[in-house]
């Protein structure tokens, strides 16, 4: 396993400088707008600084409407001014968060293959669904939340500044305690909140195990096992949210009891300042309120923090997949012949032994070669390498005398194709699951491909080709999903196909239901199966018998069979005889 | 109703303690604008310096005991919601542990997922009602007090005012997660089909098509942008709006204590303190507000909750079993499985096969007998600890090889050794990263199909049933390796009874008899080598050489 990059701070930070410059416009408008509705917010205080100056000097309660009024009018130019400002930064927003996702999906979509099976599709999903999600939510909400905080802060800062220098320090007495506490939490709280995530999925998927299970849990009798582990599952979950409370219980209180200082603090130098008659009551009372005024934004970026940093821990495993070289193109131009040749051809996988020693092995246009051989032998491996998809170590595999990791992705795919056991059938209609293999092909086509591999089940369909499958719509059977995958291929046309145990994993009826349907796909075409079941090879042109990584038996099968080496003895005590 | 109140009931002391500490802290909140209006009023106009001390000092405490009382409050309501979150989860693992192979048929997976994931901790959050809940009603009404002293008219503006403004302000919120629902709707079937391309890669890579499924996720992100600019319109009046009306209602109890003041009905301490409760005074509303929606959301899941835990097992027998090993015998189908011996069905029908295993484990109601006694009277435990069947459905839970492979307790490392060998699945401890304590992901997940045939083998071989019924036991494992497995499983069963349900001529040839299944009725039985004489039906369904029946001609045709 070689697990996908994820992107170091300079990429996360120059790609968020390239997002910032191609939205630089609606960014500074929407920054313009939040100022100018902040600074509406902050007349509040102010005003209500002036009205208690006028009261003091004795001014009629005709006079204090004014003020009032302009009270007033501030809060509503605020609402308009911050709705505006909002609307620009929510577009802003999705746009950023629609290219995110869009360039995550295009760039695995280039991923070469090996890549992805080398550090397996577990972690490329996680990033596909958590971390675009958390990426998202961070743009959507926190960045805007964070940022409509800093400016408003700021601004109270300033308005408490300009009614006097020192005052303005004043509304920040708060803040060293914040600040260190924050850095305190902050080191701290992703990998607590990493666990507790955890800790929670692991119960939920004990659980639904133990429910999917059911039929096994009562046939093994598994019912103390299954509760051992679940309240084990329970005890952890109890565990880490007790290490987040723990956390919680420290930054909480240290940031809460911190909000009482500036406004302390603010009294208490008002006072003096007020008895040296440098301010009047009213700025005091206004720098006073300033100081509760801080406490709201400040609350905010203090929620929002740890969201902020999961964001950009998650935007670093976006990004990282476009650390990934993309799929190489092709550097041949297509080959005329349609002849598979491998030549001295080794192989191992990353850092291991060689799986491969040695592999000579010609496959003759038109032909059906089946490998046979225990597990281990390297069928699989030999079979990617036909394929295309791992280059070997040393030797060469050629189609039509060109190398097939020189072809162009795309081209080899229309000439090789492989088929293994796994299939999936994509969300979408029928169509969308076919259509793909063969651009340009029409309902027609599809028809008559699904015909020929038996997909009788198509009759039943309520729509036909448009008919939705999978998540939550008509779920195909997996003898269904592969004749699904198995019409793709009929539609895709290569002439040479590489069946690596296309079947292993279906159970025996399926597996029989299915093989029924191969004929269709295999006829007229160069067929190099790998089997596990006997009679394939019996019905094969030539049999190729694979043992540690080496072609040891190679002719037809009454050949080997009269050669009485390993293959003759396996086929009669497989066939029953006794001989 | 009633599961919400029991897990009250389960720890009141703590949820007794949540409402008190959670009454202290809101209240708590109201006496920082009244110790500034003092501090104002007493210290800064009056020129009292000692005053203006002593107020900015009860400020400082007030902040730290309203943290500390915030802090507890957190803290004991966190407590009441894990212990309801542990207390629901126990009570629906015992549940669900204990159920059997009823459950999927009542229940689908996915529902045991969301009430494990999601309801059971919505029933848990419908408990911050307890604490907070009754808070903001006693800080609601300490809060009138206070107001009162100050001004009865100013009071009732306030007091009816907030509740006003809250009403009106939380219908709007409602309405921007009804807008965004629909948004997070879509958004989540977009990332289900990012998802749904990283699980289709393979196939991608193995058929093309990557440019098209690449411009079909994009034209679907383009139109949830679309629709993202719709609901952002909406939120940022909404926003715009949750922040403004309350604002508006602060402006408007300013300017009418600003008034009084003029008038000298309050003084001007009095009157910053009005602003200040009015501000704090949404806190208990709110709570009140979103505890309402918690409750019904907590009543919703606890409804859930029971279903799942309404679901009761099959009323089964309670009759005794034979004593020690005994023959079984099936009369739909006429097989008799003999005691301590190895039989072999094949069946032209596999259906009618798996059929005949669940009536002998008593899956499904049966007319089977066992050593005599009707099966449908004995004690279904009984049944379960003596009898078991193989099959491709048995679900491989996750956890290391070694604990999959024990599923009883007295297994020696011999034992795991020897079933190990009989499954010939020494390879898979030898490839696996760190052997028998390597992990098994669930299902499997992390093995290819031939794999877990062959674990599922040595788990059930190592359960060591008095009746072993292996259902196709070899169907996905190569030549070779369904070769030794054949000749072991004799040896390793030896004196056990075991019956083999198969077609492949390896299996049948080391079986002690077989019979063959025709229409679900035994229409021949004898040892494999006979029947390969005298039944051409059976040499059809298990020698694929010879004459070809209907599904064989199929397959040989596929390769021809």
């Amino acid at each position: 396993m070689k697990a996908l990059p994820v992107a170091d701070r300079g990429t996360v930070r120059r790609s968020v400088a390239e997002l910032a410059r191609a939205e630089k416009r609606s960014l500074i408008l929407a920054l313009v707008l939040h100022v100018a509705a902040a600074i509406a917010g902050l007349a509040s205080p102010w005003l209500v600084g002036r009205i208690v100056d006028r009261v003091t000097a004795g001014a009629a309660a005709a006079d204090v409407d004014t003020f009032a009024l302009a009270i007033a009018g501030c809060v509503l130019a605020q609402i308009l001014l911050s709705r505006t400002a909002q609307n620009v930064g929510n577009r802003f927003g999705e746009r950023a968060n629609a290219r995110l996702r869009e360039d995550f999906v295009a760039r695995t979509l280039r991923l070469p293959i090996a890549v992805v099976e080398r550090a397996g599709t577990g972690d490329l999903a996680t990033r596909s669904s958590v971390d675009v999600a958390t990426v998202g939510n961070a743009v959507r909400q926190v960045v805007p939340t964070v940022l409509i905080s800093v400016i408003r802060l700021l601004l109270v800062v300033v308005a408490a500044f300009l009614l006097h220098p020192l005052l303005g320090m004043l509304i920040l007495a708060g803040a060293p305690t914040t600040l260190a506490v924050a850095r305190w939490y902050l080191r701290r709280a992703p990998q607590a909140y990493l666990a507790e995530g955890e800790a929670a999925s692991e119960l939920t998927e004990s659980l639904t195990a133990t429910a999917e299970g059911a039929r096994t849990v009562e046939a093994l009798r598994l019912t103390e096992e299954r509760i051992r582990e679940g309240t084990a599952r329970v005890a952890r979950q109890w565990q880490t949210r007790r290490a987040t409370l723990a956390l919680r219980s420290v930054f909480f209180p240290v940031v809460e009891a911190g909000y009482a200082l500036p406004a302390a603090a603010m009294l208490l130098a008002g006072g003096y300042f007020l008895s040296e008659g440098w301010v009047t009551l009213g700025a005091v009372v206004a720098a006073t309120l300033y100081a509760q005024q801080s406490i709201e934004p400040v609350d905010h970026i203090m929620i929002f923090l740890e969201q902020a940093q999961r964001g950009v821990a998650s935007l670093a495993r976006v990004l990282g997949i476009g650390l990934v070289a993309p799929e190489p193109r092709g550097v041949a131009s297509a080959p005329p012949g349609q002849r598979l040749v491998v030549r001295g051809v080794r192989f191992c996988y990353a850092g291991g032994h060689d799986v491969l020693h040695g592999i000579d092995l010609e496959v003759r246009p038109g032909e059906r070669l089946a490998v046979v051989g225990p597990s281990g032998a390297g069928k699989s491996t030999l079979a990617r390498l036909l394929a295309g998809i791992d280059a070997p170590r040393e030797g060469v595999v050629s189609l039509g005398g060109v190398p097939v990791t020189d072809l162009d992705p795309a081209e080899r795919r229309r000439r090789i194709a492989l088929v293994t056991q796994e299939h999936h059938v994509f969300i979408g209609t029928l169509r969308d699951n076919l259509a793909f293999a063969a651009p340009g092909a029409t309902d027609g086509d599809m028809l008559s491909a699904l015909v020929a591999v038996g997909a009788d089940w198509y009759a039943e369909l309520p729509d036909g080709l448009d008919t939705e499958l999978g998540d939550g719509a008509r779920a195909l059977n997996p003898a269904d999903a592969q004749q699904v995958a198995l019409a793709r291929l009929v539609l895709a046309d290569p002439h040479t196909l590489i069946l690596d145990e296309a079947t292993a994993a279906l159970d025996p009826t399926t597996a029989r239901r299915t093989e029924r349907s191969l004929g269709a796909v295999l006829h007229g075409r160069t067929v190099i199966a790998i089997a596990h079941r006997l009679y394939t090879a019996h019905d094969a042109d030539r049999v190729a018998v694979l043992a540690d990584g080496r072609v040891t038996e190679l002719g037809s099968h009454d050949d080997l069979v009269r050669g009485d080496g390993a293959y003759a003895a396996l086929w009669r005590s497989w066939h029953g005889d006794k001989a | 109703m009633r599961y919400l109140w029991w897990l009250v009931r389960s720890q009141w002391p703590r949820a007794l303690r949540g409402s008190v500490v959670g009454t202290a802290w809101m209240i708590g909140l109201a006496v920082r604008p009244w110790l500034i209006a003092r501090a104002i009023d007493d210290g800064l106009r009056a020129g009292d310096t000692r005053a203006l001390l002593t107020w900015v000092g009860a400020i400082i405490v007030a902040g730290v005991v309203v943290a500390w009382l915030g802090i507890m409050r957190h803290r004991t309501m966190t407590f009441l919601r894990e212990d309801a979150t542990a207390r629901s989860s126990q009570v629906v693992l015992h549940h669900i542990a204990r159920l059997g192979a009823v459950l999927p048929r009542r229940v689908p997976a996915g529902e045991i997922a969301t009430v494990c994931g999601t309801d059971v901790s919505q029933a848990s959050w419908a408990l911050t009602m307890t604490g907070p809940g009754v808070g903001a009603v006693l800080a609601y009404a300490t809060a009138s007090v206070v107001l009162w002293s100050v001004d009865p008219m100013l009071a009732l503006f306030v007091l009816l005012g907030v509740p006003v403004v809250v009403l009106v302000v939380g219908p709007l919120l409602n309405r921007l997660q009804g807008v965004d629902t629909g948004y997070r709707h879509e958004l989540g079937i977009l990332t289900s089909r990012a998802g749904d391309i990283v699980a289709g890669l393979r196939v991608l890579a193995g058929v093309g098509g990557r440019d098209l499924f690449a411009r079909r996720y994009a034209a679907r992100s383009q139109s949830l942008l679309q629709q993202g600019y719709r609901v952002g319109s909406i939120m940022s009046w909404v926003q715009a709006l949750t922040v403004g009306i309350p604002a508006l209602f602060l402006a408007a109890i300013v300017w009418l204590s600003a008034r009084m003041a003029a008038e000298g009905q309050i003084t001007v301490g009095e009157m910053v303190a009005v602003y200040g409760y009015a501000a704090i005074l949404s806190v208990p509303v709110w709570f009140l507000l979103e505890g309402g929606f918690m409750t019904v959301r907590g009543l919703v899941a606890a409804r859930r909750i029971i279903a799942v835990l309404r679901v009761q097992p099959d009323a089964g027998a309670a009759g005794p079993a034979p004593h020690g090993p005994a023959d079984l015998h099936d009369p739909q189908s006429g097989l008799t499985v003999p005691v301590g011996r190895m039989i072999g069905v094949a069946a032209e029908d596999p259906a009618a096969a798996i059929a005949l295993a669940d009536r002998l484990a008593r899956y499904v109601s049966s007319e089977v007998s066992w050593g005599g006694l009707p099966i449908a009277g004995v004690d279904p435990a009984e049944i379960r600890a003596r009898i078991l069947v193989a099959d491709h459905d048995s679900y491989l839970f996750p956890g290391t090889l070694r604990e999959v492979l024990r599923t009883r307790h007295d297994v020696t490392d011999a034992q795991l050794a020897a079933a190990v060998h009989t499954a010939s699945a020494d390879d898979i401890v030898e490839s696996l990263p760190g052997g028998l304590d390597g992990q098994i992901e669930a299902r499997g997940s992390n093995l290819s199909g031939g794999q877990r045939q062959r674990v599922r083998l040595a788990q059930h071989l190592l359960a060591e049933p008095d009746v072993l019924i292996l259902v196709d036991p070899t169907s996905a494992v190569d030549s070779h390796t369904e070769a030794r497995i054949a000749d072991r499983l004799h040896e390793h069963r030896t004196g056990r009874t075991t019956v083999v349900i198969a077609t492949s001529p390896l299996l049948l040839d080391r079986t002690d008899l077989v019979a063959f299944l025709r229409d679900g009725q035994v229409a021949a039985a004898g040892r494999h080598d006979e029947l390969l004489e005298t039944e051409p039906g059976y040499r059809a369904l298990v020698a694929r050489d010879a004459a070809e029946p209907e599904s064989d001609a199929a397959r040989v045709g596929a390769l021809r």
